[in-house]
């Protein structure tokens, strides 16, 4: 209430003032207002009539009241003034503007999917050396920066939607690591279950138990065309984006040189319990099995490992595991299935001690 | 005189030529090689992937905290250095979830499962950082020594053993709720080591008024001897000590997950053959009946049914 009565007497004030300064003014266009007064004063010598000027008066007021201009600033003046004004504001806001948008940096593309993991280089580069120095210290004279920055080159700079496996060949060139013969463990909709077993039996191999593998797992990565950054706020969804991203295709480069790698006895942990067993679509199913070479692989053992919870049954026979058997006969190699392969079986009973089918003989 | 002085110096040469030329300095394994990324790539990663709500940690300053050590006498590095560098990396340990053991570091990482079923101590922020590494300087120079590192048997107050020294206090003081301790029963030395991390540098700093009680497993090899079991030997001291701090504790003979985990690798022992192995269907092995002959398939259905009925 103060505040307007404050405001309401400022306006009176500013009239007030406005008032004064219009009359000051008049006062002044009345005593002289330059050009109109000596044009008319000088027309009216010019038509011969010097001693009486009858519109003299009337021509003074009628200029001072009617057509006063404002603040005594002629009618070009103003509209240059105006324009200026104008100019003013537009330059006002366009310029801190302008800096903000160059300031920033150049926006990346918006994806569906998750952004590059926080820390993406150091956990990549961490894991690398922990893996060479300690957990198969036999590949310490690994050169783990050079794996980095063949990694990073792979997909920085690059179109995240528009990956090839030509794109990670430096890397796969860097990284040789040869899984011993009947040892190797693939795995398909059973990545806890494969890599619990794996982290027992030491000397088995899954995916994730090579250099590449485990310096990759669980980690998202993508850049753009437009910077030489990383993509921290969004990375291209396999699905609702484009298969062909930086991640997919890295899975698919090193799963296909996994397969091609692996000799004699290969085994596979599928899941018994949900209705595609064995999927066509799933990287196993696509990359893995099409590229197990013949002439090295003669076997792959299958072990379908249902829900401890459920009753017992033969998935080995079901007709997605049976599809896997006929494709296998095609490429020469034997097929061999077990439903509940114990020592798989064991780890599942880690979870569920009470279960029946987890007592002990006594 | 000369060839005399000679002589009796020659075998001292002998001994610093071969000293310095094969025998490396301390006993322990050198300094891991790389050590600032493997650090730095741990503590990115505890923070970045595994534990995102324990809010951000500055893994930079954390490094240069730990790195103070590297730069001191390997045989003057007491747990105390480590401090600044527990303060910034300690956080809180979900209650009921603290695993403490002896001698059986692989199996407890094995059924921890990275931190789902248990917090031990090397999958706290701290202990990850430093699980199966290794650190010292030289002992005459600033560098880094990669040959050897002391142990305890060269000097006490060595960078590693300070370092799990001052890790085993913080994480003893930060448990709460039910605390597990997992001891080695086929250990020839015994279960519980009288003076170990465990005993000195573990049940000192347990908290009473946030700890319920303390249950014990004591786990045995399969297929070997068990040299001790609960109520006997060093394990019947470690119950007396609770005891006597007054704290509730119960004690189980090879807890059974973590039995089932040991059977993995040992899966056709006789030890860890499972009841309901008939309720598997193997599509390789022949049914029983077609083996044995008719006369066992009664009991066999029988023993079925039960299993089943379970």
């Amino acid at each position: 209430m103060s505040q307007m009565v404050l405001v309401l007497r400022n306006l009176e004030r500013v009239r007030a003032s406005q008032s004064r300064h219009l009359q000051r003014k008049r006062k002044v266009a009345v005593a002289a207002s330059p050009w109109k007064c000596k044009v008319r004063s000088l027309s009216a010598q010019e038509s011969g009539n010097p001693s009486v000027d009858p519109m003299a008066n009337h021509r003074f007021s009628s200029v001072s009241e009617e057509e006063k201009p404002c603040c005594g600033i002629s009618r070009k003046a103003q509209i240059c003034l105006c324009v200026l004004f104008i100019l003013l504001i537009v330059v006002g806001i366009a310029v801190p503007v302008g800096i903000l948008m160059w300031r920033q940096p150049p926006k990346h593309k918006e994806w569906k999917g998750p952004g590059t993991t926080a820390h993406f280089y150091e956990i990549l580069l961490g894991r690398c050396y922990t893996y060479t120095q300690v957990v198969r210290p036999e590949q310490r004279h690994t050169d783990c920066q050079k794996i980095g920055k063949a990694f990073t080159s792979a997909f920085l700079s690059k179109d995240p939607c528009g990956s090839t496996e030509q794109d990670y060949r430096p890397l796969m060139e860097l990284t040789t690591q040869i899984v011993p013969c009947d040892k190797t463990v693939f795995w398909s909709k059973s990545s806890e279950l494969a890599h619990d077993y794996t982290r027992v039996q030491r000397d088995m191999y899954t995916l994730e138990d090579t250099l590449l593998g485990y310096m990759a797992d669980g980690l998202k990565w993508c850049g753009d065309t437009s910077s030489s950054e990383m993509n921290y706020q969004s990375c291209p969804h396999w699905r609702e984006d484009c298969s062909n991203n930086s991640v997919s295709v890295f899975w698919n480069t090193v799963s296909k040189r996994f397969a091609e790698d692996a000799c004699g006895v290969v085994h596979v942990v599928l899941n018994g319990s949900i209705s595609n067993t064995f999927d066509e679509k799933s990287t196993f199913g696509r990359v893995e099995v099409f590229n197990l070479h013949p002439e090295k692989v003669h076997t792959l053992k299958a072990w379908v490992m249902h829900n401890i919870e459920s009753v017992p049954s033969d998935s080995c026979s079901s007709s997605s595991v049976n599809n896997l058997k006929q494709i296998l006969k095609t490429r020469n190699i034997i097929f061999i299935c077990q439903n509940n392969y114990r020592p798989v079986r064991l780890l599942q009973c880690v979870k569920n001690p009470e279960h029946s089918s987890c007592k002990y003989n006594l | 005189m000369a060839a005399l002085g000679l002589a009796s110096s020659l075998p001292l040469l002998l001994l610093l030529v071969i000293a310095g030329a094969g025998g490396a300095r301390w006993r322990g394994e050198g300094t891991t090689r790389h050590l600032q990324s493997i650090i730095l790539g741990r503590c990115a990663e505890h923070v970045a992937l595994l534990n995102p709500e324990q809010g951000e940690k500055n893994c930079t300053a954390i490094w240069e905290a730990f790195k103070v050590v590297l730069d001191k006498d390997p045989c003057s590095v007491f747990p105390s250095d480590y401090d600044l560098f527990i303060s910034l990396s300690r956080h809180s340990i979900p209650t009921d979830k603290s695993l403490f053991w002896e001698n059986n570091h692989l199996l407890v990482t094995s059924y921890a499962e990275n931190a789902r079923r248990f917090v031990p101590l090397c999958s706290v922020l701290y202990g990850r950082m430093g699980d199966f590494l290794s650190w010292c300087r030289q002992e005459n120079a600033s560098e880094l020594d990669y040959q050897s590192c002391p142990t305890s048997e060269d000097c006490e107050n060595n960078p590693v053993d300070s370092f799990w020294k001052r890790a085993s206090m913080q994480y003893s003081r930060d448990s709460s709720g039910v605390i597990y301790v997992m001891l080695n029963g086929s250990e020839p030395t015994g279960a519980y080591p009288v003076k170990g991390f465990f005993a000195d540098f573990e049940i000192p700093y347990f908290q009473k008024d946030k700890i319920t009680r303390i249950e014990i497993w004591v786990m045995h090899e399969i297929g070997r001897p068990k040299v001790e079991s609960c109520g006997e030997g060093s394990v019947k001291i470690l119950e007396e000590r609770l005891k006597q701090m007054g704290f509730q504790y119960s004690c189980i003979n090879d807890h059974l997950p973590v039995k089932l985990l040991k059977c993995v690798d040992h899966s056709t022992h006789p030890d860890c053959a499972l009841k309901s192995a008939a309720a598997s269907i193997q599509r390789e092995v022949p049914p029983l009946w077609s083996e044995y002959g008719g006369s066992l398939i009664t009991p066999f259905l029988v023993a079925l049914a039960s299993a089943i009925q379970m």
